[in-house]
């Protein structure tokens, strides 16, 4: 079953021009002129329930708008949303019961309050009865290991604790669908790995349909099944996690370490990265080289070390950023 | 209907309770805002001190409706900004894209933003507002009324503020304006309405409505007239329906903002 549905989604923003100086600036409040920015271009996708997807795309591309307008933030100018079944245009408040957002760059705890206190507002906030709110509060601080920060203010909480307790507020009214926002924005690598378990478990656990938003290509890898591409506010691509890999994985690297000096500088396919003495790492493009084609340039004898490994994620992704694949 | 109104109050209620328990982390500093917003209010009263020992009657009031005058200015400003806080700075949330965490909440966009944070100073205004009723003469009649008209004053003034701040909506920042306005009612609403003649009069009876907010109900309470307290409730109704039919038209047009932004 669908849970988000978007048809021809549209988004412009009225960008007001002036010219440079002082001089500009009056010219402007004379006759004030105007650009209008396509910032999504009808778009559309769907998301089935209990789905982890990554909608991802460089900074300006679109995903923070759209995000925001299936969260019912920002009112479209085009298309139709369906969330749950539910227009966020017409109905925003009753979406905002079934959904969870989290956004990476704002707030939405109260800094001087406890993590318990916080919980218990945003109890308020989804009418739930005070014990019910106290059930499920106990629920999450089993869940996301929040027994010692409890009764700690927020403010006095490291990133990683609260952007633990982002979540877990986010979750108190047990939504169907959660929207992340950059979730792991600024913290660091095991913090980033324990929020990416919880994601997981709350997907695993409640079955919870998660959308989430990163630059950080580890969290798309260790989370998501399907990723969804969008660029210049058009979707570049839209297919699940393996065939990016595969369909796209048509370069692999090679390291090698020789016992005598060798030249890869002259054949087609083969690219130098990096060269160190007689430790080599070579990208092999598979359309134009196999790998059996590069191990006949060396001799057995001579190998010492290798290792073959894929183009990194991150590395495709740029690519497709900067290339587009359409859909 | 009834339920949900209950759950929005209930909400309300608990964000003005944790924005004063944050205020009252920081004791010398709350009370020092108290105390001195009172004394600040003091002040102004002794210039109408030296006033009233060289003349009887300004604009027509007597030294007791001055004083009535500066206790209702004071306490529906303080009940305002002390409720109310946020929507005397509404234009900067939403030229700023603000109200995202409060869209994505099931409660009211307007009533979560304007009460999500409290003016401790609003504390001492409320306090002088009763000690000017005190020193004015005290009836229960009078007391109920300045309790009536402080709630409507102060959500007309909160209503004022938001159909201003609204404008950003529309024209991008316009938070200048709306200090200006917001700025002119507190100044014109503690001079006696006598002073003011044509169109000037007119205008603090409409556009800018000092006198809905404190002239009428300065009047009503010297001498009872129901015609007009009904006439203030009103337009507190009518005041506040227009604050909400701006907002949410302009809130169509909200553009949000990718700041870095802390609830703090």
């Amino acid at each position: 079953m669908a849970v988000i549905e978007v048809k021809n989604l549209k988004k412009n923003f009225r960008v007001k021009l002036k010219e440079k100086g002082l001089k500009g600036s009056l010219k402007s409040m004379v006759k004030a002129s105007y650009r209008t920015v396509e910032a999504v271009k009808g778009v559309n996708f769907e998301v089935q329930e209990g789905e982890v997807i990554a909608f991802i795309g460089p900074n300006g591309a679109g995903k923070s708008t759209t995000i925001k307008m299936l969260t019912g933030i920002l009112y479209p100018d085009g298309g139709d949303i369906r969330v749950l079944g539910i227009d966020p245009t017409k109905e925003r408040k009753k979406l905002a019961y079934e959904i969870g957002t989290v956004f990476g760059q704002k707030e939405q705890l109260w800094m001087h309050l406890t993590p318990y206190d916080n919980f218990k507002f945003f109890g308020a906030i989804y009418d739930i009865p005070d014990k019910e709110a106290e059930k499920r509060i106990e629920e999450i601080k089993e869940l996301f290991e929040l027994q010692e920060i409890m009764n700690t203010p927020v403010r006095n909480l490291s990133l990683g604790q609260r952007i633990r307790c982002e979540i877990a507020a986010s979750l108190i009214h047990q939504p169907k669908v959660l929207f992340l926002d950059e979730p792991t924005i600024g913290l660091d690598p095991v913090v980033k790995d324990s929020i990416r378990k919880l994601i997981k478990k709350m997907n695993k656990e409640y079955h919870t349909t998660v959308f989430l938003t990163s630059h950080d290509v580890s969290d798309i890898e260790k989370l998501c099944k399907r990723v969804i591409i969008i660029n210049n506010g058009e979707l570049v691509m839209d297919d699940s996690m393996e065939n990016l890999k595969y369909h796209h994985l048509n370069k692999k690297i090679i390291e090698i370490k020789l016992a005598k000096m060798a030249d890869f500088s002259n054949f087609d396919g083969i690219k130098v990265l990096k060269q160190k003495d007689t430790n080599f790492k070579l990208e092999i493009d598979l359309k134009k080289k196999s790998i059996a084609d590069v191990l006949k340039l060396i001799h057995s004898d001579d190998l010492i070390d290798m290792n073959i490994s894929n183009t990194p994620l991150e590395e495709i992704i740029s690519e497709i950023y900067r290339d587009g694949v359409k859909v | 209907m009834l339920t949900a109104v209950k759950n929005q109050i209930k909400v309300t209620f608990i964000s003005v309770k944790y924005a004063l328990m944050r205020e009252m982390l920081n004791k010398t500093t709350f009370l020092m805002n108290v105390i001195f917003m009172i004394l600040n209010n003091a002040s102004f009263i002794l210039q109408w001190v030296v006033i009233y020992s060289l003349k009887s009657d300004v604009g027509g009031y007597s030294f007791g409706q001055v004083l009535l005058l500066w206790g209702t200015a004071a306490s529906t400003f303080g009940f305002a900004h002390f409720f109310f806080k946020k929507s005397f700075s509404l234009s900067d949330a939403i030229t700023n894209g603000k109200l995202d965490s409060y869209l994505v909440q099931p409660k009211n966009v307007l009533i979560s933003a304007i009460t999500s944070d409290v003016e401790p100073s609003a504390i001492g205004d409320l306090i002088y507002g009763v000690i000017m009723l005190i020193v004015s003469g005290l009836t229960i009649p009078k007391v109920l009324l300045f309790i009536l008209f402080t709630i409507s004053g102060g959500i007309t003034m909160t209503s004022f503020a938001v159909i201003l701040a609204s404008l950003s909506f529309w024209f991008g920042r316009a938070d200048s304006v709306a200090d200006t306005g917001n700025g002119m009612i507190t100044h014109f609403a503690t001079y006696p309405d006598g002073i003011f003649h044509g169109i000037s009069k007119i205008i603090l009876y409409t556009i800018i409505p000092a006198g809905i907010i404190n002239y009428i109900p300065v009047s009503v309470m010297t001498t009872f007239d129901v015609r007009l307290t009904l006439l203030v409730l009103a337009i507190t109704v009518g005041m506040t329906a227009l604050a909400f039919l701006f907002f949410y038209r302009g809130l169509r047009r909200y553009s949000s903002s990718n700041l870095m932004i802390a609830k703090i």
